[in-house]
C-alpha cells in the first residue's frame, strides 16, 4: 500500500505541466538521436545533459530518462525502413523489419515494434516499482563498506564490457579512473594531477569528457560515406497490422519481455544482447520460426520488446543499488550525480519524492512514445533527409554549447576538443570506450567509500568481509572478475555485442 | 607457385603498426608518470590509504597492460584500422579551437555564426541562402533561445557594438 501511495505521489509530481513538457521533449530528442545513425545513445544523452543543468533535479532526470528510452524507440525506424540500425540494440530488427518493408508492410512493422516497446517498457517499469521498496530499504543497512562493495560489483562489469580484448578494456578503465582523479582528493584534500592549473582543482568536467570521447570523436572518425538512400515513410493507412499479425506478435512480445527484463537486471548486459537473444528465442520457440528472416512479425516484435524491457529493467540496478548496467546508464548516473543525487539504496530514503516522480514519469514516457512514434513516422524519416554537413554543423553547435555551459567557461570547450582527439585515438587503436565511462563515473565513488571504510576500521581491511552484505557483494564482484578465467562458454551474442 | 614467391623469404619479421606502437608507448609513459607522481602524493597514511594509492594502482595497470599489449602485438599484430579522413579531423579540430579562442572576445553570436558558415558554406558546399539561414538560427537564434528561454547565459562580446 505504501508503494502504491508513493507511486501515486510520484504521478502527481510527474504530471505537472513542466515535467510533462520535459518528458515530451526528452521523448522527442531521444527519438531523433535514435533515428540518426552515427549518434549513439551514450553521446546523445551526454550531449543533452547541459540542457538540463539549470532545471530542477526531478525535471532534469525525467528528461534524460525520456531521452534514454526514446533512443530505443527511434533506433527501430531506420532498422525497418533503411536496413540501417539507428542504434546497436535495434540491429537484429533489420533482418525481418526490412524484409517486411520490401513487401509493403513497413507500417505494420513499425506499429508492432512500438507496441512491443510499450509493453516491454511498461512491464519492466512495474518490476522497478515492485523492487524499489524492498531494495530501497537496504539503504538503511548500507555504510561505506557496503557501498564500496557495491562499487566493486559495478566496476567488475568491465569484464562484460571488455569486447574483444581484456588488456585494452583495462587500459580504457584505468584511463577513466585516472581522469576522474584529477582535482582535489576527496578525503585528504590534496590536489592531484592538476599541473598547477587552478581550473583543474574541481576536476575535469564529466560532461565535457563524455561529449568529447563519445560525441566529437564519432564525428572525427566519420569515413567518406555514400549519400543516405531515399526513405519513404509509410502512409497512415498502412500502419495498422492485420489481425493475424497481432495474434502472431503477442507471444513474441511476451517472450521478448521475459528475455529483456531478465537480462536488463544483470549488470553488464547491453540492450543488444537482449534483442539478439530474443531473436534466438523466436528461432527456437516460435510456431512460425521457418519464416524468420523472410519478414516474420515475430522477428520485429520480439527483439523490439526485449530491448525496451531491457532499457527499463536496467534502471532497477541503478535506482536501487547504484550500479550502472550499461555505458548509457553510466552517463545517466553521471547526470544524477551532477544534480546532487546519488543513485543507490539511499536514493529512496533521502530523495524518495524525486525517485518516485521519475518512476512515474517512466510510465508516462512510454505512453508518450507510443503516441508520438508511429503517427509521426513521416517526421522522423524526414530527419534522415537532412544533408550530413548540416547535421554535423548542428551537432557541433550543441557540443560547444553543452561543453561551455557546464561552468560557463571556454576552458571546458578545449577539454572537450582534447578528449575528442583522445576518443579518436582510442577508436583507431580499437580500444573500447565503454569501460572508460564506467570507471569515470564509479571510480571517485569507489575511492571515497574505500577510504572512508578504512578510516572507520583504522586501516583494517577485514571490515569488508566481516559485514555480511559487503562480504556477499565483494564475493560476487570477485566471481564476475574471475569469470573469464573459469572459461565459461560465452554466448555468441556477448562476443559479438556491438555496444561493448 | 611462381619463381618470385620461391625466391622471396617468408616474411618472419613481425610488423607492428607504427600507430599501435605509438599508442602502447604513450600509455606506458603515462603509466610511469602516474606511478612516479602518486608516490609523491603519499600511498598510505596513519588513517589508511593516502591520496596516491588509487592513482598508483592505475599507473601500475597502465604499465602492465601496455607491456602485455606489446607482447600480444609482437606475437600476432592486430589488423590495421581503416584510415581516418585527416582533412575532416583538421578542419573540425582547428575550427573548434579557433571558435573557443575567440568566443569570449567576439561573443557567441558572431563567432558561432562564422563557425557555422565555414562548415555549411565552405566545407559543406550548401547554398548561400540555406547556409546563412542555418548559421543565423544556430548563432543568434540559439543565443536568444538559451539566454531567454532556458536562462542559460552564453558569452557576449567584449566589444559592446558586436552584441
Amino acid at each position: 500500500m505504501d508503494t502504491l501511495n508513493e507511486l501515486l505521489g510520484g504521478f502527481a509530481a510527474a504530471m505537472t505541466w513542466q515535467n510533462l513538457i520535459f518528458a515530451f521533449l526528452g521523448c522527442l530528442l531521444g527519438t531523433i538521436i535514435g533515428v540518426l545513425p552515427g549518434v549513439g545513445p551514450v553521446a546523445g544523452v551526454a550531449l543533452l545533459i547541459p540542457l538540463t543543468l539549470n532545471l530542477d533535479p526531478t525535471g532534469s532526470i525525467i528528461m534524460l530518462c525520456a531521452i534514454f528510452y526514446g533512443t530505443q524507440y527511434g533506433g527501430t525506424i531506420t532498422s525497418v525502413l533503411l536496413n540501417t540500425p539507428g542504434e546497436a540494440s535495434s540491429a537484429i530488427t533489420t533482418i525481418d523489419g526490412y524484409a517486411m518493408t520490401k513487401v509493403g508492410r513497413a507500417g505494420a512493422a513499425l506499429t508492432l515494434a512500438a507496441v512491443g516497446s510499450f509493453v516491454g517498457g511498461t512491464i519492466a517499469t512495474i518490476g522497478l516499482v515492485a523492487a524499489a521498496k524492498p531494495l530501497g530499504e537496504l539503504g538503511l543497512l548500507v555504510g561505506p563498506p557496503e557501498f564500496f562493495a557495491l562499487m566493486v560489483v559495478g566496476i567488475s562489469l568491465l569484464v562484460a564490457l571488455a569486447g574483444k580484448s581484456m588488456v585494452k578494456a583495462l587500459i580504457s578503465g584505468a584511463l577513466g579512473l585516472l581522469i576522474s582523479m584529477v582535482g582535489i582528493d576527496p578525503v585528504a584534500g590534496a590536489p592531484r594531477f592538476t599541473f598547477g592549473m587552478d581550473r583543474l582543482l574541481d576536476g575535469v568536467s564529466f560532461v565535457a569528457v563524455i561529449v568529447g570521447v563519445f560525441g566529437l570523436s564519432e564525428i572525427l572518425s566519420h569515413r567518406k560515406n555514400a549519400e543516405t538512400p531515399l526513405v519513404h515513410a509509410p502512409g497512415l493507412r498502412s500502419l495498422l497490422p492485420t489481425r493475424t499479425e497481432w495474434r502472431r506478435s503477442a507471444p513474441a512480445m511476451a517472450r521478448g519481455t521475459g528475455v529483456g527484463f531478465g537480462l536488463g537486471l544483470i549488470p553488464g548486459m547491453t540492450g543488444s544482447v537482449s534483442s539478439l537473444l530474443s531473436y534466438a528465442a523466436e528461432k527456437k520457440f516460435s510456431r512460425f520460426r521457418n519464416q524468420l528472416g523472410k519478414g516474420a512479425v515475430e522477428g520485429v516484435a520480439g527483439p523490439e520488446t526485449a530491448n525496451n524491457a531491457h532499457a527499463n529493467a536496467a534502471l532497477i540496478p541503478l535506482f536501487t543499488l547504484g550500479i550502472p548496467a550499461s555505458p548509457t546508464i553510466a552517463v545517466l548516473m553521471g547526470a544524477f550525480l551532477q544534480q546532487g543525487l546519488t543513485p543507490g539504496p539511499s536514493l529512496f530514503t533521502e530523495h524518495s519524492d524525486i525517485a518516485w516522480a521519475i518512476i512515474a514519469s517512466l510510465f508516462i514516457g512510454n505512453v508518450l512514445l507510443l503516441l508520438l512514434n508511429v503517427p509521426l513516422v513521416g517526421l522522423w524519416t524526414s530527419i534522415l533527409r537532412v544533408p550530413t554537413p548540416i547535421l554535423t554543423a548542428l551537432i557541433l553547435l550543441f557540443m560547444v554549447i553543452g561543453a561551455y555551459t557546464i561552468n560557463f567557461s571556454v576552458f571546458d570547450v578545449f577539454v572537450m576538443i582534447g578528449f575528442g582527439l583522445l576518443g579518436l585515438a582510442l577508436r583507431n587503436l580499437d580500444i573500447p570506450l565503454a569501460p572508460m565511462v564506467l570507471t569515470l563515473v564509479l571510480g571517485p565513488l569507489m575511492e571515497r567509500s574505500l577510504r572512508e571504510s578504512l578510516e572507520i576500521s583504522q586501516g583494517d581491511f577485514s571490515v569488508f568481509v566481516n559485514r555480511p552484505i559487503s562480504a556477499v557483494l565483494i564475493g560476487l564482484g570477485v566471481l564476475i572478475i574471475c569469470s573469464p578465467l573459469l572459461k565459461f562458454r560465452k554466448p555468441k551474442a556477448l562476443t559479438e555485442d556491438p555496444e561493448a | 607457385m611462381t619463381t618470385e614467391s620461391l625466391l622471396t623469404k617468408p616474411e618472419r619479421a613481425i610488423r607492428v603498426a607504427p600507430s599501435v606502437l605509438a599508442g602502447i608507448g604513450t600509455f606506458a609513459a603515462v603509466g610511469v608518470y602516474v606511478l612516479a607522481s602518486s608516490v609523491g602524493l603519499g600511498l598510505w597514511t596513519s588513517l589508511g590509504p593516502g591520496p596516491g594509492l588509487f592513482p598508483f594502482a592505475m599507473g601500475g595497470v597502465l604499465v602492465a597492460m601496455s607491456a602485455l599489449w606489446l607482447v600480444q602485438e609482437l606475437r600476432r599484430p592486430s589488423e590495421r584500422a581503416e584510415g581516418i579522413d585527416r582533412g575532416l579531423v583538421i578542419a573540425v579540430v582547428v575550427s573548434l579551437v579557433l571558435l573557443a579562442s575567440v568566443m569570449d572576445l567576439l561573443g557567441f553570436q558572431l563567432s558561432m555564426f562564422l563557425f557555422l558558415l565555414y562548415h555549411l558554406k565552405l566545407r559543406g558546399r550548401r547554398t548561400w541562402v540555406s547556409s546563412l539561414i542555418i548559421a543565423l538560427a544556430g548563432s543568434v537564434g540559439a543565443f536568444y533561445a538559451f539566454n531567454y528561454g532556458l536562462n542559460v547565459a552564453l558569452p557576449v562580446s567584449a566589444f559592446a557594438p558586436l552584441n
